[in-house]
């Protein structure tokens, strides 16, 4: 499979089919929730969200957008070389996180609860081959 | 309205508390002191702690993430309202609670009622120089304005259920000094001052108390040259074997739902001397005068000017702590009365005058350093408006064991 540009509707759509095919119901403990991962300063200089809707641990929506933020339960902001970092497994999320690269909007306590299956959904999407 | 005896009503509460910040021209509220928690969330919150208070509408509590399930799993509050804060991007506690506070102010502009201050208590909770600053360089277009006046006022008088949790808790307590009486007259040889407050703890959390809520090191059991330190009101138990011809002073807490229950009570191990019974009979006798005097109208000075007349006319007033008071209310609040309003900042207002449903400890210190030998009473009262309520019912004596 050729490269991917990262964030591309290309790789959204791959994103997607991963998370359904690999994270199933169960092994994403049947959560509904919502995220938006906010990168900033990609390399065409806009700000693009990516954005999750899981129901009933199902993804029911990955889409990319530029500009406009969806709204979520949980808002992740940073840049987009971090996000990038992650998706290579280059850096750990929570790592990230507790350096302050990655800022988090949302109630910590249901964000701690879901920092596993956060975990598992970084480790599906590093395994997309991509051009960034 | 609920069936509850114990039952506070706490919208009741937030809306007093939001009436009085805009009174005084507050937009937001931010609480950090321990009674503060106690009294909006009803929630023991031992974690460093916040709860935003908006003019309107819901307040929101902050703690370490750690135990804010905890925190919510046990407060009025929805779990929307209850958040926890960690080292994490925008998740850190200044971040958090200066974003939830600039909701109400209008262009980030606005008075932020913050609660500074001193006190010698040393969980009172009162924020930090680092913390004060942090939240000034969060929100730079709003003014911080020491507040905490405004709790302190609201919870000044107790409602129905408040009180109803002090009985709680002295019955509690109550129970604690019944099993020290027992063990004691069972035979003490060997015993120590630590061994008296587990067994008191025991006895007490077996009949629900929570824990033995005082800093001071939880139940204070003093033995023998102990009891009398000069002024010494603090007497963390240590190893100390309990010993014949000597002193006992026995200081129980107990806590129920956030209201606290303290009562000493004072034995003489025997055989016992007639001074010591002396002494002992100057204490009960002024003890029982103390009860009946408090009211609504005394205030701390005039009531300690009475007891010193009675103690100087006794020859025991040398041996006296001229102080006959401390403050009481939900957990945290627990040492000076009524309002920061007294000639010296944060420390009692020896003029206050007290009112009908204030709660106030009745404690009273004794001590001969020269003779080893001291007592110590204290008592959640209710204050009445022609006398007050001991909440502890353990009958006021010196036992002899």
């Amino acid at each position: 499979m050729a490269p991917l540009q990262y964030l591309s509707p290309d790789w959204a759509f791959e994103a997607q089919k991963r998370l359904r095919e690999q994270l199933t119901p169960e092994i994403m403990k049947y959560v509904t929730s919502s995220m938006v991962t906010v990168y900033s300063h990609c390399p065409d200089g806009k700000d693009r969200a990516l954005f999750y809707k899981i129901v009933d641990g199902v993804f029911q929506e990955v889409s990319v957008s530029v500009g406009d933020i969806p709204n979520a339960e949980f808002i992740i902001t940073g840049d987009y070389d971090t996000f990038a970092k992650i998706s290579r497994a280059e850096l750990g999320s929570r790592s990230a996180l507790m350096s302050g690269k990655l800022k988090l909007k949302g109630n910590m306590v249901k964000a701690l609860s879901l920092a596993s299956i956060v975990d598992r959904l970084n480790k599906v999407l590093s395994e997309i081959t991509c051009e960034y | 309205m609920s069936n509850d005896p114990f039952y506070i009503d706490h919208p009741v509460r937030v809306r007093a508390i939001q009436q009085e910040m805009a009174k005084d021209g507050i937009d937001v509220y931010i609480g950090s002191r321990l009674r503060t928690l106690s009294f909006v969330s009803d929630v023991f919150c031992p974690w460093r702690s916040y709860v935003v208070i908006p003019p309107e509408g819901l307040p929101t509590v902050y703690t370490f993430v750690i135990d804010a399930a905890r925190v919510a799993d046990e407060t009025w509050l929805d779990e929307e309202h209850v958040l926890g804060f960690a080292p994490m991007g925008g998740q850190d506690q200044i971040t958090l609670v200066a974003e939830k506070a600039a909701e109400s102010l209008k262009g980030g502009k606005g008075r932020v009622g913050v609660e500074a201050g001193m006190s010698n208590y040393l969980p009172e909770g009162n924020l930090t120089y680092y913390e004060y600053e942090a939240f000034r360089a969060a929100l730079p277009d709003a003014e911080l304005v020491n507040a905490l006046d405004i709790v302190d006022r609201v919870s000044m008088i107790k409602d129905q259920g408040t009180i109803n949790r002090f009985r709680e808790a002295s019955r509690l307590v109550d129970i604690g000094q019944q099993a020290v009486m027992d063990a004691l007259r069972a035979g003490y040889k060997g015993m120590t001052e630590t061994e008296i407050g587990g067994l008191a703890a025991y006895a007490m959390r077996k009949a629900g108390s929570e824990w033995e809520w005082s800093f001071t090191g939880g139940n204070e059991i003093a033995s023998g040259y102990r009891t009398g330190l000069a002024g010494g009101a603090c007497t963390p138990a240590s190893r100390r074997a309990l010993q014949p011809g000597e002193p006992l002073m026995v200081d129980l807490h107990a806590m129920y739902r956030l209201c606290l229950g303290d009562h000493t009570h004072n034995y003489l191990l025997g055989p016992a001397t007639d001074r010591q019974r002396w002494h002992a009979q100057n204490f009960v006798d002024l003890v029982a005068l103390c009860l009946k005097t408090y009211k609504a109208g005394v205030s701390p000075s005039s009531l300690a000017d009475e007891m010193m007349i009675f103690c100087e006319e006794r020859g025991f007033a040398e041996y006296m702590v001229p102080g006959f008071e401390h403050g009481i209310g939900m957990l945290g609040d627990e040492w000076r009365i009524g309002r920061n309003d007294g000639p010296f900042p944060y420390w009692t207002n020896p003029d206050h005058v007290y009112q009908p449903n204030e709660m106030v400890i009745c404690a009273i210190q004794y001590a001969c350093p020269e003779e080893k030998i001291g007592f110590r009473y204290e008592n959640p009262i209710l204050i009445l408006p022609d006398g007050c309520e001991a909440m502890s019912k353990f009958p006021l004596a010196i036992e002899e064991i």
